[in-house]
């Protein structure tokens, strides 16, 4: 019985405003205390007087800002250890300890040593957001380029392929559909970093405010921030699921 | 161990990591409060092991994962098997579950410190939800994804419905339960030690963060690297059960 | 027939006391794939090889093509010894092998743009490729990506491919193994018509007797464990052939002597 087979997005609004509609409800109805959960018309409005006011776009400025830089870089490090690691077997073996810990351990256990590096503030989120989501996108492309179907190499081989053309005209195309998967799961783990790293020892930025507002226990203001942040994680998400699905087509069936 | 050219490399690599480790501080390159050394690690190791009040630590930290992350298993599977039984609820709740997947679940610190306070309870909660989303997500893809004529089969030996479900759908569906459990041990264990160090009075992330703010950098490493094996051991423990399943499975 | 000799004095194809051997993963000895096989093809023949799982055929077609270095003995083409891919020689695989990421005429285009050959243009090669879409019958579908087509046509792409290139030798390997029987027969059908052409040296690998029989002027029987060429038998019927062809009695001797071959 699949009667639903409404547009998906069709049935993300219909579910998410069913939920703000009881959320609103019990806490009119007096079913909830307002001071834990707020209500949805205090959050919007606290959500537009703080875009008036600039402080929304003040602490969404500097939280992108850190992402940006911090997942920018591990992007180019991590492709650029990817393919080399791919490339030499001895890079491989060598990062494979250091990748291995850095994907297993809870990094941000070492917030304090990165505190101890470069100080309080934006430089150590930038770090944290480069350590947790480097390993993930170096993983992904060296497992892009080692997995390239064994078929496609023996097909172009077949035909005269050196090993430049191997790398250009099947390795890297092959390898796309990975590495964007990688990019994405990357994404979630460099927002993680940028919102801890502020929840600790920032002055401005989403993670700080939402840590700030906590501290004061002014629930609605916690709870518009930290609306901006999932709505951010949904948003960049979604975006690169829809660049991963648009080349699917590139991967090959087995 | 066989000795390949891979077990080479990359116990030569570590190994090297360590000695520079060792020498720089020594030879001046770095400020040992920054770096600190293994052999001060180690000897910090010792202390803090042998002083009182190190295993309450480990205790308060453990019980929480233990808390948190079995509260997660206990209603992550069975709420994931029963979305995957009825498509309808799925589709209902299926764009908020995706929606805090994709949210930092530690950015609902906070706000859970707010609602339980700074004791053990927020961090149970934190492990909870960072848990249990995967747990969720995965059981609910391995019923979702049990092959159809395998369900068939069964049923044209007569299986009535709940016999499909135990005999065909739970073991065939496993596999991405322990998966699921496996992805959500490192958010659990991350929930527990982020929220000690964010708020709480005792645990091993609290003592990580007191270390690092009085720059005790080899005390901190200490407890840093033993969180980090925790998770180390916990996650490869998991993954070993994942293996025998899967060959099992074939 | 233009007036080549009837036996030239070095064979197109000469395969001698080939033997393959491949590694095994948890063991010390090797895999034995082809043992001491010896075989001699004439230019402009179309040759298939049948025999059941594990006879080594597929092997044996990648030893002549060049990606597969034998253990023992060794292949010679015009008297050369193989060393590895070369113009002479295509490929068309069992599982097309077509890059998804480039449209039909692309990949066509894929073996010419290797071969790097001076003073063709980019548009030079498109133009050749598109020749060799429409022989092939996909003509209007250059643009499309092979996930949008179906099976028997990602194999046309396959056979264009290998087509483009212009090779003295076509390797077949069970290039039709992944279709279903009604899109089997009708690409058999249209491959020998495409082959009549040029009349390229062609080696095709298949499980299926008539299939062998069907297409080839000479079949090379495997047998497996080990790997090994059992019998070799020139097909003598005439040319053109038809689904009436497969009803004559000679065809049926034909037949019944490979399945004896086989059991």
């Amino acid at each position: 019985m699949d009667g639903w087979k409404m547009k998906p997005v069709f049935l993300g609004i219909a579910s998410f405003a069913i939920i703000l509609l009881a959320w609103e409800a019990a806490v009119r109805l007096g079913w909830v205390n307002p001071f834990f959960v707020s209500q949805p018309s205090a959050v919007a409005a606290t959500l537009s007087r703080t875009a008036r006011s600039g402080e929304l776009g003040h602490n969404l400025a500097v939280s992108f800002r850190e992402f940006v830089i911090g997942y920018g870089l591990s992007v180019v490090v991590g492709i650029l250890a990817g393919a080399l690691a791919s490339r030499f077997r001895t890079v491989e073996y060598a990062l494979d300890p250091l990748l291995w810990f850095l994907y297993s351990a809870p990094l941000i256990a070492f917030y304090p040593i990165f505190v101890l590096w470069f100080g309080l503030g934006v430089p150590t989120v930038i770090a944290l957001a480069f350590l947790l989501s480097f390993p993930q996108i170096t993983t992904s492309t060296l497992n892009g380029f080692q997995n390239v179907s064994p078929g496609l190499i023996r097909a172009a081989r077949s035909f005269g392929a050196g090993e430049m053309d191997l790398l250009w005209k099947v390795v890297l195309p092959a390898s796309v559909p990975t590495v964007i998967a990688g990019l994405r799961l990357g994404i979630g783990r460099a927002l993680m970093g940028v919102v801890v790293g502020e929840l600790f020892g920032s002055t401005a930025g989403l993670g700080y405010s939402i840590s700030y507002y906590g501290g004061l226990l002014k629930t609605t203001d916690l709870i518009a921030s930290l609306v901006v942040i999932i709505i951010l994680g949904v948003l960049c998400t979604q975006s690169l699921s829809a660049l991963e699905a648009r080349f699917d087509s590139w991967r090959v069936d087995d | 161990m066989k000795l390949t050219y891979r077990t080479l490399v990359s116990t030569l690599a570590v190994a090297a990591f360590l000695v520079v480790w060792e020498l720089a501080p020594r030879t001046g390159v770095v400020d040992v409060t920054f770096t600190s050394q293994p052999s001060r690690v180690i000897a910090a190791g010792l202390t803090i092991v042998t002083a009182g009040g190190f295993l309450n630590d480990v205790s308060v930290s453990l019980t929480e994962f233990a808390i948190g992350f079995g509260l997660a298993i206990a209603i992550g599977v069975p709420l994931g098997l029963v979305l995957g039984r009825f498509p309808v609820l799925r589709h209902l709740l299926d764009p908020p579950i995706m929606a805090i997947y994709a949210t930092p679940h530690l950015a609902l610190l906070p706000i859970i410190v707010v609602w339980l306070g700074i004791g053990m309870q927020s961090k149970i909660a934190v492990a909870f939800v960072g848990g249990v989303i995967p747990i969720l997500v995965n059981t609910t893809a391995g019923v979702r994804e049990v092959e159809r004529s395998w369900v068939v089969a069964a049923r044209s030996f007569c299986a009535g419905k709940w016999d499909v479900f135990v005999k065909v759908i739970l073991p065939a569906a496993l596999p991405s339960v322990i998966l699921g459990i496996r992805l959500g041990l490192g958010r659990a264990v991350l929930g527990v030690v982020v929220g000690e160090m964010y708020q709480s009075q005792a645990g091993l992330g609290n003592k990580v963060m007191r270390y690092g703010s009085e720059f005790r950098t080899d005390y901190l490493l200490v407890y840093v690297l033993l969180i980090s094996m925790f998770g180390l051991v916990a996650t490869t423990a998991v993954r070993t059960l994942e293996e025998k399943l899967w060959t099992a499975g074939k | 027939m233009d007036a080549r000799p009837v036996v030239e004095p070095v064979p197109h194809i000469r395969v001698e006391s080939l033997t393959v051997a491949y590694e095994k993963p948890h063991a010390a000895d090797k895999l034995i794939a082809v043992s001491g096989a010896n075989v001699e093809i004439a230019r402009g023949t179309f040759v298939t090889i049948v025999g059941p799982s594990g006879c080594g055929k597929s092997s044996l077609l990648l030893s002549i093509a060049g990606l597969v270095k034998p253990a023992a003995g060794c292949v010679r083409i015009n008297g050369n010894p193989v060393s590895g891919p070369g113009r002479d020689r295509a490929v068309v695989f069992q599982d097309f092998a077509l890059m998804p990421w480039r449209t039909v005429i692309a990949n066509v285009r894929f073996g010419l743009e290797l071969q790097r050959l001076p003073g063709l243009t980019a548009e030079d090669l498109t133009a050749r490729a598109r020749r060799y879409v429409e022989l092939v019958g996909l003509k209007g579908f250059e643009h499309y990506h092979p996930h949008q087509l179906s099976g028997g046509m990602r194999q046309r792409v396959g056979i264009a491919r290998a087509l483009a290139v212009d090779p003295e030798i076509l390797l077949l390997d069970e290039p039709f193994g992944s279709l279903d029987a009604q899109t089997r027969d009708q690409m058999g059908s249209e491959l020998i018509t495409i082959w009549e052409r040029d009349k390229k040296t062609a080696l095709f690998v298949t499980h299926s007797i008539d299939e062998a029989i069907f297409l080839a002027d000479q079949v090379v029987v495997m047998a497996a464990n080990p790997g090994r060429i059992t019998e070799i038998i020139p097909v003598s019927l005439p040319r053109p052939r038809s689904v009436e062809t497969t009803d004559s009695k000679q065809f049926i001797e034909y037949r019944q002597r490979i399945r004896e071959r086989l059991s």
